[in-house]
């Protein structure tokens, strides 16, 4: 069972990736205080919202609304 | 199908249900959805936090204040899942969730991909049911919650994506659009 769950997770994770990755507003992330760009470009990379708020020092709901600017999508 | 009875919503999935249009079809799916205290103390924004006091105030949401042998339990699942590096991070509210899905047998609600994958890997949980907006908005036009137009299967969930900036993941959404094609020919 786990063997039949295992690789469309990794095939969800990566199509979410490079959703994230093309649906990003790069110039919003780019413009953002170093803490805020950095949290951002992890929650990019592995759509972690918790640690990424985390990292951004913001509530989960903060950071949130700060995807939505950013057009980094969830994808869940 | 039978209607189910309760359900319990993590942090995740209600800041982004509290944004779709259709977000009160919840409570013709549910008699009761709990949110329990650490969630809410997570809800800040003035939307969010003032459909879910209307919501309350209409007895459709309930407050769910966990014992502590529950919060004992959450926390261990919150060790168990750093153990297993296929699971994102899940932190106490989520993990809570899961606790009282076990425990009560209520439907647990989240967006929380950690969350999502603990039934899958903590066989512990693996009877815990638990759905993203996407299987609730499925259960809501198979259960005739909403009616679809059957030219435009995707039409809801994309609705949803649109007022929230959440996209499904391609599989699932095909998975679940395919059966909303197959309830619109009668199968």
């Amino acid at each position: 069972m786990l063997g039949e769950v295992e690789p469309q997770i990794t095939e969800e994770e990566r199509e979410a990736r490079e959703l994230r990755r093309r649906l990003a507003d790069w110039g919003f992330i780019n413009k953002q205080p170093p803490r805020i760009r950095e949290a951002l470009k992890y929650y990019v990379e592995k759509g972690d919202i918790r640690r990424a708020a985390r990292l951004a020092g913001l509530t989960i709901e903060e950071f949130r609304e700060l995807l939505r600017n950013a057009k980094i999508p969830v994808i869940v | 199908m039978l209607r189910r009875v309760f359900a319990v919503a993590d942090t995740c999935f209600l800041i982004d249900w509290a944004r779709f249009r259709r977000r009160d079809l919840l409570f013709r799916l549910f008699k009761t959805v709990f949110v329990p205290e650490d969630v809410l103390n997570e809800v800040r924004s003035e939307g969010t936090i003032a459909w879910i006091s209307s919501a309350l105030s209409r007895d459709y949401l309930a407050l769910y204040t966990p014992s502590q042998d529950e919060v004992n339990e959450a926390r261990q699942l919150i060790e168990e899942s750093r153990l297993r590096p296929q699971i994102p991070s899940v932190d106490l509210p989520e993990t809570i969730c899961l606790v009282i899905g076990r425990r009560r047998g209520y439907v647990v609600l989240t967006e929380n991909r950690g969350a999502l994958l603990i039934p899958r890997y903590v066989s512990k949980y693996s009877g815990v049911t638990v759905w993203r907006s996407l299987e609730v908005i499925l259960a809501a036009i198979l259960e005739g919650v909403i009616k679809v137009d059957c030219s435009r299967p995707d039409e809801v969930f994309n609705e949803y994506s649109r007022d929230t900036l959440h996209i499904f993941p391609t599989k699932a959404l095909s998975k679940a659009v395919e059966e909303v094609r197959r309830k619109c020919l009668g199968k």
